[in-house]
């Protein structure tokens, strides 16, 4: 168990020292340290058990090798520290000596780890598994400290600046300074427009495709388009707002509310038909036992109940819109980005 | 005679409302329509001055010298993509196997909205965080000349589009039924050995269709492209330098059609980028569909 300890150590050590890049020296000891630790607790383990089948030996020598030589290389490196490897193989970057090191120092981890646990295991089944969910759960590790990386940037940058006059003041200056009141209130109308275009419309079409439209390849042909127009990227639809709005309406917030909406369309589309396709049967046939028209029972039954899931949707389109910023750059946005009218123009 | 015109009103009332909804229920189709409409009329200019394969194959991108070929663009995107897809997989696909098959109601309590929090981000902030961190730490790290380049780019969409993969392959990995896996395990495999050699493969038109519609949206990406690519048309030599700065094509779309004089050459040759653009993603888009659909066959609802 030694040796696994020591391995996450490098694994963990060796990343921290690619990301934050520290004078490695003071460290370097403590991966000697750690390497020394493996190799040993794996060769002891070995020797002591002597059930490796044939097949994984060569590779246990392969990986003790692979040790010594990373830990020659980093006593090596003791002596003259200031190698630099300038732009390999044409590539127009260079890697320093503590780069390279700390890469193969992690490689040394992630060798060390699995060789221990495979010998802890006996190298059977369950030596695989607890490998492989060891790495599943670093993914999810890993995506827990991005969002969370992100989200700290944000907050300690930002947060204080933000201030009651930041919030209400118009810019001034070109934006050098003053507030961003005139970003917030014309992201608010674009977006309010938007919703306006693409709420009746999104809603609409997803009551037609679930509840009335009984043709099968009609039915086909719109979920085809609706997922097409869902993959379109944004900078096409601002070609297309470029195109065939700003001609009619000119560059204005019109444009770019019609714009931001039809590329809502498909996301409240298919939330909400998500939203209708939960709704029990049941309520449908009771209604209409009661007498009730299709469009009375969908009405009163089953938007009632499917309004929960239908708000979600919009309030995804909400969000999606006032984040979308390529469509608007010349739809709505007179030229440059200080004079803009949302937050993303 | 008062109760059948009140029936008669009432059907016609009825049709009504159904017509009203199949038209909004059309307007996807005719958007669709539209877009493909005016990208073409406003491209077909420059593929007829042009000539289509010499646009599409050209090798120099020089808007001042108006000489203008897509294989720089075609060269960037596709490394850009294949980059950032192998760092969407390698985090998003083990994620999702988390989310559908390990995680307790306590981590998944955490992750779910995490990932929907990150899903939420929008393209720009991220783009904005990449020039803010992680373009100079590429510089400092690797000693470039500048950190814009085409490795940045592909990090920060591999990173971007990490929340789509997993809830679309989670979707796929819960869609298989709890059958297989309980045959599996009463057959004396382990968790992993049922995960790897029966939930994987009955879910893998799911995953698939999961890897192809991300290459659509990682193309069709523009914000944080713009940002942290550099945005310097060329083919990058040797191919495979991700360390030089490059242009996709929306971040040349985006970069220069603010410049661009309406009607000139320059301008329908930006739409024809986009219509290049367009016919890739939406033929991604339909494959994608298509596999999908292949999956829910296979199980019926997912």
């Amino acid at each position: 168990m030694t040796g696994v300890i020591a391995s996450v150590f490098m694994f963990v050590s060796s990343l921290a020292c690619i990301l934050l890049q520290p004078n490695i020296k003071n460290i370097i000891p403590l991966w000697q340290a750690a390497i020394i630790i493996t190799v040993i607790s794996t060769s002891i383990s070995v020797i002591l058990y002597k059930n490796v089948p044939t097949n994984r030996a060569p590779w246990l020598a392969i990986n003790i090798l692979f040790d010594f030589a990373l830990f020659f290389l980093i006593y090596n490196f003791q002596l003259n520290s200031d190698i630099i490897i300038r732009k390999p193989f044409g590539l127009s970057a260079s890697a320093d000596i503590s780069l390279i090191l700390a890469g193969l120092v992690l490689i040394a981890g992630i060798i060390g780890f699995k060789d221990s646990i495979n010998i802890f295991y006996n190298f059977g089944a369950k030596a695989e598994e607890v490998i492989i969910f060891t790495a599943i759960r670093l993914t999810a590790i890993i995506s827990l400290l991005i969002l969370s990386g992100i989200l700290f940037i944000i907050i300690y940058e930002g947060f204080g600046a933000i201030n009651w006059e930041f919030l209400t003041t118009p810019h001034r200056r070109l934006g050098q300074s003053g507030g961003i009141s005139t970003v917030i209130i014309g992201t608010f109308w674009m977006v309010f427009g938007a919703m306006i275009v693409s709420s009746p419309l999104g809603v609409g079409a997803a009551i037609f495709l679930n509840e009335y439209s009984k043709s099968n390849r009609i039915n086909r042909i719109l979920t085809i388009a609706v997922s097409s127009l869902n993959g379109v990227p944004s900078v096409v639809f601002g070609l297309f707002g470029l195109a065939f709005l700003v001609t009619h309406f000119g560059v204005s917030l019109l444009s770019g509310s019609i714009i931001l909406g039809l590329i809502n369309i498909p996301t409240i589309i298919l939330t909400s038909q998500e939203a209708l396709k939960s709704v029990p049967k049941s309520l449908r046939e009771g209604s209409m036992a009661l007498g009730a028209s299709k469009w009375q029972t969908i009405r009163r039954v089953v938007l009632p109940s499917a309004m929960p899931g239908i708000l979600t949707g919009l309030i995804m389109g909400v969000a999606k819109a006032s984040g979308e910023t390529a469509p608007i750059m010349w739809t709505a946005v007179p030229s440059r980005p200080y004079r803009c009218k949302g937050f993303t123009g | 005679m008062n109760r059948s015109t009140g029936g008669l009103r009432r059907r016609y009332y009825e049709n009504l409302v159904e017509a009203l909804l199949f038209i909004s229920a059309l307007t996807s189709i005719v958007v669709m329509i539209l877009i493909f409409y005016y990208l073409i009329s406003e491209s077909f200019r420059a593929f007829a001055m042009i000539g289509l394969l010499n646009l599409l194959f050209g090798q120099k991108w020089h808007p001042a010298g108006d000489i203008y070929g897509l294989l720089p663009l075609i060269s960037v995107a596709m490394v850009v993509s294949i980059l950032a897809l192998i760092i969407n997989i390698t985090i998003g696909v083990p994620l999702a196997i988390f989310l559908a098959e390990l995680a307790g109601s306590r981590s998944k309590s955490v992750l779910k909205p995490a990932i929907e929090l990150l899903a939420g981000v929008p393209s720009i902030v991220y783009g904005f965080l990449g020039i803010i961190i992680l373009v100079p730490y590429l510089q400092e790290r690797f000693y470039m000349l500048t950190g814009r380049s085409i490795l940045a780019g592909s990090i920060l969409l591999g990173i971007m589009f990490i929340p789509y993969i997993t809830t679309i392959c989670e979707d796929a990995l819960r869609a298989v039924p709890s059958e297989f896996k309980e045959g599996s395990l009463a057959l004396g495999a382990t968790k992993w050995q049922t995960i790897r050699y029966v939930t994987i493969p009955a879910a893998s038109s799911g995953i698939t269709a999961a890897i192809i519609l991300n290459i659509g949206s990682i193309i069709g990406e523009t914000m944080a492209v713009l940002l942290v690519v550099g945005n310097i048309a060329r083919i990058p030599n040797p191919l495979v330098d991700v360390f030089t700065q490059g242009a996709t094509f929306t971040s040349v779309i985006a970069g220069e059609m603010g410049e661009v004089a309406q009607g000139s050459l320059h301008y329908h040759v930006l739409f024809a980028v986009g219509f290049v653009l367009l016919v890739f993603v939406s033929f991604l888009n339909i494959i994608a569909d298509l596999t999908r659909a292949k999956m829910r066959r296979k199980f019926g609802g997912y």
